[in-house]
């Protein structure tokens, strides 16, 4: 073991021995056996760094390596008329991604419609009630985080899509705003945590109402957190392909699916298709996380 | 800053959606006039030799099934929308099984599958359903051997033995037998099969059975379109994941749709028919063997190792699920109009993806299949 | 000790005192938030019931023994999720063997060892790429990964004569070992995020104490820095492997789909998430279909035990302060 300890000294024996003349005897065995250990360690010290930086090495690697291909294979493919066409058929030129594009912005639109309301007013519930059934909730959110989401497709196509006979944007949104919710839920609350509860108890106490003083205090001081949150909610529900899977009418109207489904095709143009729509895809969530991450470093450097 | 997040974002939201929803209409049909009020169909009506492909009122019709025809489908598709700006059509070919399940629980307009739905299945849809030939392909065994060329001659116990895993290697002795190749790589063999169910591992799990004992003792005497031995080499889905496969992979060898086979460029084998002759898949030998088909129904559909020496042993037709009666007219009208232009002159566009004219005897049935389609009131839809 | 944030200040309470007399809307208020919780609390619940309720087909066909049996063959109507969930399990656990060394000595490197200029921008660029959608990581590895695994990667672990045991059978490409690497550059980030976080966040008192007492920074590192961020780096393991076992797309591109017990690392095997989304679509209505979500069913337990048990064991932890005992082995140590 590294710096393993004489075998005439035990600590707790010498801290209890309470004889001076006894540790002044042992003291320059010690010294002596501290800096024999000291090379050791440094030694030991020395090798768990550069294992650190070859660990910081593989790790980076394959993640800097997806970008770079992601990257350099679909930039070729992205243009104007790639974002504004529809998809036309194989060997057909002058496809494009605009359905997918348009209908991913239409099924994360109305998500964020079911999400963001109930993620909130869910926050306020659990930030303004202490109790079992706050606790309860509060568990809840966090075990409905860890699941996965192809579980949570599952509940929206046994929800939405079997009982109306037919595949459709509603279900798709539910899904994925049932995927949102919970993250929302915990960075909302978070948020509101950060604002100072004297304020708060001060409004309620000077008879102001609950709800203004949830507007005005709360709301108010935890805007930029509840977006950091929100946004981040946001850029993982884009990303979801899963939750998409069961309830979406035809991979044409999502990006994630049209990715699964034009990449795993053999033909160039469409697997070229493919590599754009991930760069697009990726380049939008950076951007929007990107974001998130900026609006809540301005709001510690204000708080500070 | 807005006072209140919520307004913000329900704003931001509904900006989306209504963009969303405004651009979609555009992109989907360009010159809707919203939807037209049902109307009888018009005596005289549009089977007959105009074939005309006008529908009065805008129809969305959405299809789900088998794989392979998905080049064909979407070629004429697409072409129709272009003739028929009113008439958007969506098909998923996520594969046969799917569209025939979506059939039975009535969640799309029509389905496609290589294999025709047997009564039983035909007993759980709710409704009557018509099956249509609609197309005429092939399936080709591809693999990927840097030098070889195309035409490597497989016989059904050879083949068989690949896709049971006793034959492991390129070079082995066996092979060489059977295809009088001796100069194959010494390279490790990768069969590569259907992880969904599908219309081309039927075909190739029928001839297998017909050709090769081993495997109908391994496998029994009927063909299913679940590949009988998952546990040899490598599944993967749909055709698409097959030929990606296959592209990637020194040594593989699969199965695929001949008109994926033929867009990728694969070098494809060349299969021992009945009458003993090694055929390489072709639009030649996929016709003949479509025209040697005899009393072709949903009943006796299989053209699997048939008779005639040139005939491509792994071919078979493509049939589209149609309710008889769909409850709604314009829809009924629409598919109605769609698919008689599908098998006539939609023809015209197969031979370019690698799929063979359907031969006129089978045009013949098609048609007559579809004069059985009725109104929701019980009539003919069409007039002969 | 709560933040003080600049935006809600004395004016906000003020202004809100100002309006206290305005109409009544207070309850309206309380109804909506009483109502979004109910919303959530009933989709949670839904979410259990529907699952199970759906299920129940299958479970009733198959007994229950399909938890353990080892055969899923739809065509004889015969469903089991014994080799998929051996699938999931040892997919995670080898993607957990590659992340939890790789993530914990890059969050040492970025936390403890680089220099501010290097490791600000770098943390932040791993957070960011925790973003990254799983589909974008499946198609990189099917499309770039699998040929070169293949081709190069595969054939070279089977000459390595130690590792026989590992890495042995035919070089496919699409394997156990694939499925596991995908599944450890997904959850990489978030390990490596939360653990610098959990690492930097160790209190400086209690480095200075060991370094007093004349601890190198390793051992500082080891015996004061490791253990105070214990319950953070538990919890991003957690999280890394409740993301591992419910990864279903990235998974099913690159695991080849093969429903049999792996026999080494570059098998193709199969998982619950994988079987899910090849099966699904094509599930005959009924008892297929109720098959399908019962392995979803499985999923979900297995998702929700880890969990939990990551949420019981970061409570045992406790906030990450060294205990008594830890403290006399530092200076153990040091002698």
């Amino acid at each position: 073991m590294i710096g393993a300890a004489p075998a005439q000294w035990r600590g707790e024996e010498a801290a209890s021995s309470g004889d001076w003349e006894a540790r002044e005897r042992r003291r320059p065995v010690i010294q002596a056996s501290a800096r024999r250990s000291l090379g050791r360690r440094r030694r030991a010290g020395r090798f768990v760094q550069v294992l650190c930086v070859l660990a910081t090495a593989i790790g980076l690697a394959p993640i800097v390596a997806l970008v770079y291909y992601t990257a350099e294979r679909g930039l070729g493919g992205l243009s104007w008329s790639f974002l504004t066409h529809a998809p036309v058929p194989e060997g057909i030129p002058g496809g494009g991604i605009s359905t997918a594009i348009v209908g991913t912005g239409e099924i994360v639109g109305l998500a964020l419609l079911m999400a963001v309301p109930v993620g909130l007013m869910t926050a306020l519930f659990l930030h303004e009630r202490r109790g079992r059934l706050a606790a309860a909730i509060r568990f809840g959110a966090d075990l409905l985080t860890g699941v996965p989401s192809i579980v949570i497709g599952i509940f929206a196509y046994a929800l939405l899509v079997r009982p109306l006979h037919h595949f459709s944007d509603l279900a798709a949104a539910f899904a994925l705003a049932v995927l949102m919710v919970p993250i929302m839920i915990r960075a909302d609350e978070e948020a509101m945590g950060a604002v100072a509860v004297d304020l708060w108890e001060a409004g309620v106490a000077l008879g102001a109402r609950r709800w203004r003083v949830a507007r005005s205090v709360v709301l108010r001081g935890a805007f930029p957190g509840l977006v950091t949150g929100n946004l981040l909610a946001v850029s993982r529900g884009v990303g979801e392909t899963a939750p998409l899977l069961f309830t979406v009418a035809a991979p044409s109207f999502a990006m994630t699916l049209l990715i699964y489904t034009e990449g795993t095709q053999p033909f160039p143009s469409e697997q070229q298709t493919a590599w754009s729509t991930a760069l697009l895809l990726l380049l939008f969530v950076l951007v929007l996380s990107g974001i998130a991450r900026l609006v809540a470093w301005r709001l510690t450097r204000r708080a500070r | 800053m807005f006072r209140r997040p919520i307004v913000l974002t329900f704003a931001v939201g509904l900006g989306l959606l209504g963009t969303a929803f405004a651009s979609t209409g555009s992109i989907a049909d360009a010159a809707t006039s919203g939807h037209g009020a049902l109307h009888a169909t018009t005596p005289g009506g549009p089977l007959g030799p105009s074939h005309d492909t006008k529908t009065s009122s805008s129809v969305t019709l959405s299809g789900a099934g088998a794989n392979s025809i998905n080049p064909f489908f979407e070629e004429v598709f697409y072409e129709y929308h272009l003739k028929n700006s009113k008439s958007t059509v969506t098909y998923s070919p996520a594969g046969s099984s799917v569209g025939i399940s979506d059939i039975e629980q009535g969640t799309v307009d029509f389905g496609d599958t290589e294999i025709p739905m047997a009564a039983k299945d035909l007993a759980k849809a709710s409704r009557t359903v018509l099956q249509v030939p609609v197309d005429l392909g092939g399936v080709a065994i591809s693999y990927n051997l840097p030098g070889v060329t195309s035409g490597l001659k497989l016989d059904g116990a050879t083949l068989a033995g690949i896709f049971n895993g006793t034959i492991t290697n390129w070079d082995s002795p066996l092979i060489a037998k059977a295809s009088g190749d001796s100069s194959l790589p010494n390279l490790a063999i990768v069969p590569v099969h259907r992880a969904d169910s599908s219309g081309p591992g039927w075909d190739l799990d029928d001839y297998l059975i017909k050709t090769a004992p081993a495997w109908a003792k391994a496998v029994g005497t009927k063909a299913s379109k679940t590949w009988p031995l998952p546990k040899v080499g490598i599944g993967e889905q749909l055709n698409s994941g097959v030929a990606t496969y296959i592209s990637q992979t020194h040594g593989a060898i699969g199965f695929v749709e001949y008109g994926y086979a033929l867009e990728a460029k694969f070098t494809n084998a060349a299969l021992k028919n009945k009458a003993g002759a090694f055929v390489a898949p072709s639009l030649h030998s996929i016709s003949l063997a479509g025209s040697e088909a005899s009393d072709l129904s949903s009943t006796k559909y299989s053209i699997i190792d048939g008779p005639g020496a040139g005939t491509y042993p792994l071919a078979n037709f493509s049939w589209t699920l149609l309710y008889k009666k769909d409850p709604n007219e314009a829809k009924a009208i629409a598919l109605g109009k769609l698919f008689d232009w599908v098998v006539t002159t939609g023809q015209q566009y197969s031979s370019s993806l690698g799929y063979a004219p359907l031969p006129a005897d089978v045009v013949a049935l098609s048609t007559a299949t579809l004069e059985e389609l009725e109104t929701p009131q019980g009539g003919p839809l069409f007039t002969k | 000790m709560t933040v003080l944030s600049g935006a809600s200040d004395l004016a906000s309470v003020k202004a809100a005192v100002r309006h206290r007399h305005a109409r009544r809307g207070g309850r309206a208020y309380v109804v909506l938030r009483w109502a979004a919780a109910g919303i959530f609390a009933a989709i949670l619940t839904g979410l259990v019931v529907s699952i199970a309720i759906d299920s129940s087909q299958a479970i009733a066909h198959s007994g229950i023994g399909f938890l353990w049996s080892g055969t899923w063959n739809p065509t004889a109507n015969q469903f089991g999720a014994g080799i998929l969930v051996v699938g999931t399990v040892v997919t995670t656990l080898v993607a957990m063997v590659i992340v939890v060394p790789i993530g914990l000595g890059t969050a040492a490197f970025l936390s403890e060892l680089a220099p501010r200029w290097l490791a600000s921008p770098l943390s932040t660029a791993i957070d960011l790429l925790a973003a990254v959608p799983s589909i974008v990581v499946g198609l990189w590895a099917l499309l770039v990964l699998s040929p070169m695994f293949a081709n190069h990667l595969e054939p070279f672990l089977k000459s390595v004569p130690v590792l026989e045991w590992f890495f042995h059978g035919p070089a496919y490409g699409p394997s156990i070992l694939l499925a596991s690497v995908v599944l450890s550059v997904m959850t990489l980030p978030t390990v490596v995020a939360l653990s610098r976080t959990a690492l930097s966040g160790v209190a400086l008192a209690d480095r200075e104490a060991a370094m007093a007492l004349g601890a190198t920074h390793w051992q500082v590192v080891r015996e004061v820095v490791f253990p105070g961020a214990r319950s953070g780096i538990a919890a991003s393991l957690t999280l890394a492997v409740g993301r591992a076992l419910g990864e279903s797309i990235a998974v099913a591109m690159v695991i080849g789909n093969s429903p049999s017990v792996p026999h080494s690392l570059l098998s193709p095997g199969a998982t619950l998430g994988s079987a899910i989304v090849n099966q699904f679509a094509e599930a005959e209505p009924g008892i297929g279909t109720s098959s399908v979500i019962a392995l979803a069913g499985v999923l979900l337990v297995l998702t929700l035990l880890v969990n939990a048990g990551g949420q019981a064991l970061l409570r045992g932890m406790g906030p990450g302060r060294l205990r008594r005992r830890e403290r006399h082995s530092i200076t153990q140590v040091v002698a």
